[in-house]
């Protein structure tokens, strides 16, 4: 358990997985608070979530208006000073393509389906099992990006999860990207929904632990 | 200061499946109403915007569909109708 690890998870009017982030996040041990999204300090947080749902009723496109949340506005210094990880789950994961934290964009699945399932995934991170079985929850998850950016993901190792049966049509099979060097992940399925007995499925504990382990390591790093 | 309104229309870029014209071209397919009707789906915008002169208020109008109204990565936009109000 590791107590000493602060957790925010960002709400937005429309956002509603922002209780079993929370939740997720207290199961780790974690001190973890909601923080609204007119919040513009952050600094006191190792993590902060963005979590799934429909912020500000996706109006536009999905993430797009997000982007102008003062709270968005903050993660952009939190990000630059480099003072933790961020991590976008679904609608979370739009609103870092939409303000540019990550590359590339979500798209309608090709399907035209809300896609709701579990899906097995391939991980590429150390600390990871090969494959994990998480929830999927949308309707815009297919990721785009175009040819030169593609090629600085690869280059830049930062595919993190990828579908073994792409469900959306997604490029590469992408589900989710981690920024190494900025500590940014962000991914549309959802380990948070995958951490009790109760929901038949704890492969989600894998990502938390990664999580908490990166942050330590982080931690120590800035002791020194 | 003057006004102008604006219509913005906002599309995929060539080349992004577009799933909902997609479906629609099934269904003119399906019924024979129309075999080539290759539709492409898009959001309608109209607002007001101000400015100096019609320059400065273009300006503003383009910084608008670009940061808000569309995603440049996949999305592009045109302005049917920019008119003094």
């Amino acid at each position: 358990m590791n107590n000493d690890i602060k957790a925010g998870v960002i709400v937005f009017p429309g956002t509603n997985c922002d209780i079993d982030t929370f939740r997720a996040c207290e199961y780790m041990g974690w001190q973890t608070e909601y923080i609204w999204h007119d919040e513009t300090n952050l600094d006191k947080f190792d993590v902060i979530f963005l979590p799934g749902g429909f912020s500000y009723g996706d109006y536009i496109r999905a993430g797009r208006l997000a982007k102008f949340s003062p709270a968005v506005m903050a993660l952009k210094g939190y990000v630059k000073a480099k003072r933790g990880f961020v991590v976008g789950i679904c609608n979370g994961f739009q609103v870092l393509c939409e303000t540019k934290l990550l590359p590339g964009v979500l798209a309608n699945n090709t399907s035209m389906k809300f896609i709701c399932e579990e899906v097995m995934l391939t991980t590429n991170h150390e600390g990871l099992p090969e494959t994990v079985k998480f929830a999927i929850a949308h309707g815009e998850g297919r990721y785009i990006a175009d040819d030169a950016t593609l090629a600085e993901i690869k280059a830049k190792n930062m595919i993190f999860l990828q579908y073994n049966n792409n469900p959306n049509g997604s490029v590469m099979d992408i589900a989710g990207l981690f920024d190494r060097e900025n500590g940014i992940i962000g991914m549309m399925p959802h380990p948070e929904r995958g951490i009790f007995d109760e929901t038949g499925n704890t492969d989600g504990r894998y990502f938390f632990e990664m999580l908490a382990h990166a942050i330590e390591k982080e931690k120590q790093l800035c002791k020194q | 200061m003057k006004k102008y309104k604006a219509d913005v229309i906002v599309t995929l870029k060539d080349g992004v499946r577009d799933p909902q014209g997609a479906a629609v071209d099934t269904v003119l397919k399906r019924t024979g109403m129309e075999d080539m009707a290759h539709v492409q789906t898009g959001k309608f915008f109209t607002l007001t915007v101000s400015g100096e002169d019609e320059a400065t208020a273009k300006a503003k109008l383009n910084a608008i569909c670009e940061d808000v109204l569309s995603n440049p990565v996949l999305e592009r936009y045109t302005i049917e109708r920019f008119v003094e109000a």
